[in-house]
């Protein structure tokens, strides 16, 4: 959520970057060009008076004079003017060349060889001011230019340093603005986003705590009509359905359950009270009547679990069970039927772990394990049973040195109905445990081992609190 | 015979195929037997009358079990309950009144753990007896404290698991025991299964109680569970 938070407005920043800048390129050169129209319009007017006093002044003595100080007295009127960094005011300079290109008259810093070499260097049109590069000088002229009558060129420069100093003023104030404005734009984004998302997040965190057991809380809504406040009603209506299914199947399953488990009660009852009567011979037809009608129960049982379960609606009562206990006890329990048999059954325990589930459920499941081994495995097999933990669960292996699954039920071991050749049972015992692993939200796997035999791996999310171990 | 003689019983279920053996069977036992088909009878009855026992089923037709069962309190009537339930799950309720002292039973049961089931029921709340330390019946001995077992004075070598199993059948001497009882007591789990694994420590315990030639004590029937004979 946050990384997505994050995206968004990275990138909405990104564009809104790329989108002021433009404008403050654009601005900028706006600026620029205008700025140089104002100079160059200075410089085209200054130009012209000046070569109008110059043709004027009569060519006497004071010439030079009388002209240099108009250009002077011109000079201070530049526009954009900054206070100079030097003394000598070196913005602006006037030059006049002689008919033959020789430098007649020079007002500005310096001598003006090196400006006259850069006029000389390249060819000024009249009314048309151009960018002079003076050697000396870091920053360029700006130079306009007239022919006089009398066969003299003048030169008017003005240099583009305050321009410039103006220009850079701009931009530095302009990227102050553009970093402020893209600084704001990704506070407002980030935060709106994430205000957004954060609905979204909470939306995500109660949907996912509404698991099997509990389905009957609800994902919180805002009043708002935006798409956020749709999605977490959409949700909730989902959820209304679901929790409706779930309702009807659990009161299909309920009452088939009831419906039948009473007539069974009343069978049982009745044959139990005949046996108490009958004779000894008489009584082993009702006997095994009465042993067929336990195993009908559980088996109805466990495949109302199963179907449950396959729905995804298998309801709950958890405890904490400590699977190492468990599993001793359990082995306790098959241990002499299983060297009945001549089966050994050994537990590698890594010690308690403990398991938040349903301690009914999790019992059948390995009774049913348990059985499974039992019922198949040939005389001389071992099986052993290896507990640890693994990352965040409980891991429950079980191994032996059997046969094996065969390769035609292997695929679809964990299926209703799919049982070997050999097996007398319903074919439910595998199907119930992966039933009861997978509603308690863990794993099953089964497969034969590489040096043959059955290997079936059971994955149980361990209790909040961890490894018994842990605790006191 | 009987532990209990006279003990006044309310049953209530309307399933009347149930109520009718579970009647013959508890009156056979040497429970006074009053049945109610429905709550609202129930309620009537209980007020009446005083019991010593209630069997109450979750699914009356006119009122939920549980709410009957709260009722009867709410008016003072403190006899343990023993539920019957043909539900799947066993309802949270149901777990509250089990901490509350009563017992539950999912259908269909065997006669004999009802049976057991409520006699465990009345001993708990009955005056508390003190607690043996030996228990003997006929020719065998227990002591629970050294847990060590005798037949005619000769040690059995027990594992604590046999010494438990047959503590368990000493306790209900004479009485039927089924394998779901042994199941449920001894290791504390209510399975069912498929295979025979509670007959072969029984098989493995009377090879050891009734060995050596004795008279054997402890009696397979079939179809039902055990016994441990007492006489």
């Amino acid at each position: 959520m946050r990384s997505a938070a994050w995206r968004i407005s990275l990138w909405a920043t990104l564009a809104f970057a790329c989108g002021t800048m433009l404008v403050f390129i654009f601005l900028h050169r706006f600026v620029a060009q205008d700025i140089q129209r104002r100079s160059d319009a200075w410089l085209s007017g200054e130009v012209e008076v000046l070569g109008d006093v110059a043709e004027r002044t009569p060519k006497d003595a004071l010439y030079g004079r009388v002209v240099g100080e108009v250009a002077e007295l011109a000079g201070k009127e530049v526009p954009n003017r900054l206070p100079s960094d030097s003394n000598s005011d070196d913005s602006v300079f006037f030059l006049q060349t002689a008919s033959d290109g020789s430098l007649k008259l020079w007002v500005g810093a310096g001598n003006g060889v090196a400006n006259l070499n850069a006029i000389q260097a390249t060819t000024i049109l009249p009314d048309r001011p151009i960018d002079l590069h003076v050697t000396g000088f870091s920053v360029p002229f700006r130079v306009a230019s007239l022919r006089v009558g009398d066969g003299t060129s003048i030169y008017l420069g003005l240099s583009e340093r305050d321009e410039l100093r103006v220009l850079r003023n701009l931009s530095l104030r302009f990227t102050f603005l553009w970093f402020l404005l893209v600084l704001l734009g990704f506070a407002i984004v980030f935060f709106t986003t994430r205000r957004m998302l954060s609905h979204v997040r909470e939306i995500t965190e109660a949907a996912s705590g509404i698991g099997h057991s509990d389905l009957s809380t609800r994902v919180p809504t805002t009043p708002r009509n935006d798409e956020v406040g749709n999605l977490a009603r959409t949700l909730n209506r989902m959820l209304d359905r679901i929790e409706n299914s779930m309702h009807q199947l659990h009161t299909i399953t309920d009452s088939l359950a009831h419906d039948l488990r009473s007539p069974l009660t009343a069978i049982r009852g009745k044959l139990e009270m005949s046996l108490s009567a009958a004779q000894i011979e008489q009584g082993e037809p009702i006997v095994s009547a009465i042993e067929e009608l336990d195993r009908l129960t559980e088996f109805l049982n466990q495949s109302l679990d199963v179907a449950e379960a396959k729905a995804d609606a298998l309801r709950l009562t958890r405890t904490v069970i400590d699977m190492d206990e468990l599993l001793s006890v359990m082995i306790d329990l098959y241990e002499p039927s299983m060297s009945e048999r001549g089966l050994q059954i050994k537990l590698r325990s890594s010690g308690p772990l403990r398991v938040d589930a349903d301690a009914s459920l999790i019992h059948r499941m390995i009774v049913n394990l348990f059985d499974n081994e039992l019922k198949h495995l040939p005389a001389a097999c071992t099986v052993t049973v290896l507990l640890k933990e693994e990352g965040e669960a409980a891991s429950l292996v079980l191994e032996d040195d059997g046969p094996g699954f065969a390769p035609e039920v292997s695929p679809h071991l964990f299926e209703r109905r799919v049982k070997g050749t050999q097996s007398n049972g319903h074919g439910l015992g595998l199907a119930f445990v992966d039933a009861v692993v997978r509603a308690h939200g863990g794993t099953v796997k089964a497969c034969n081992r590489e040096g043959g035999g059955a290997r079936i791996a059971v994955m149980l999310p361990l209790a909040a609190d961890g490894p018994a171990s842990h605790a006191d | 015979m009987h532990y209990y003689p006279f003990m006044r019983l309310l049953l209530v279920e309307d399933e009347l195929d149930i109520q009718s053996f579970l009647r013959c069977s508890l009156e056979e036992a040497g429970y006074q037997v009053e049945a109610a088909a429905d709550g609202k009878t129930a309620e009537r009855l209980a007020v009446e009358g005083t019991y010593d026992i209630l069997i109450v089923d979750l699914g009356l037709p006119d009122l939920d079990g549980i709410t009957l069962i709260l009722r009867l309190r709410k008016i003072g009537v403190k006899a343990p309950v023993l539920i019957l339930s043909a539900r799947r799950s066993v309802d949270d309720r149901v777990r509250g009144l089990e901490q509350g002292g009563d017992d539950y039973l999912t259908k269909p049961f065997a006669l004999a753990e009802l049976l057991a089931r409520l006699r465990n029921l009345l001993k708990r709340n009955g005056p508390p007896g003190n607690e043996a330390t030996r228990l003997r019946v006929l020719d065998l001995e227990l002591d629970l404290l050294r847990r060590e077992a005798t037949r005619s004075g000769q040690i059995l070598q027990l594992t604590p698991q046999e010494f438990v199993l047959l503590e368990y059948l000493c306790r209900n001497a004479g009485r039927v025991v089924t394998r779901s009882m042994i199941l449920d007591q001894v290791w504390g789990m209510r399975i069912q299964p498929d295979t025979n694994v509670v007959d072969v420590h029984i098989y493995r315990l009377r090879g050891k109680v009734d060995g050596n030639g004795q008279q054997p004590l402890i009696r397979t029937l079939r179809g039902v569970g055990y016994v441990l004979k007492d006489r």
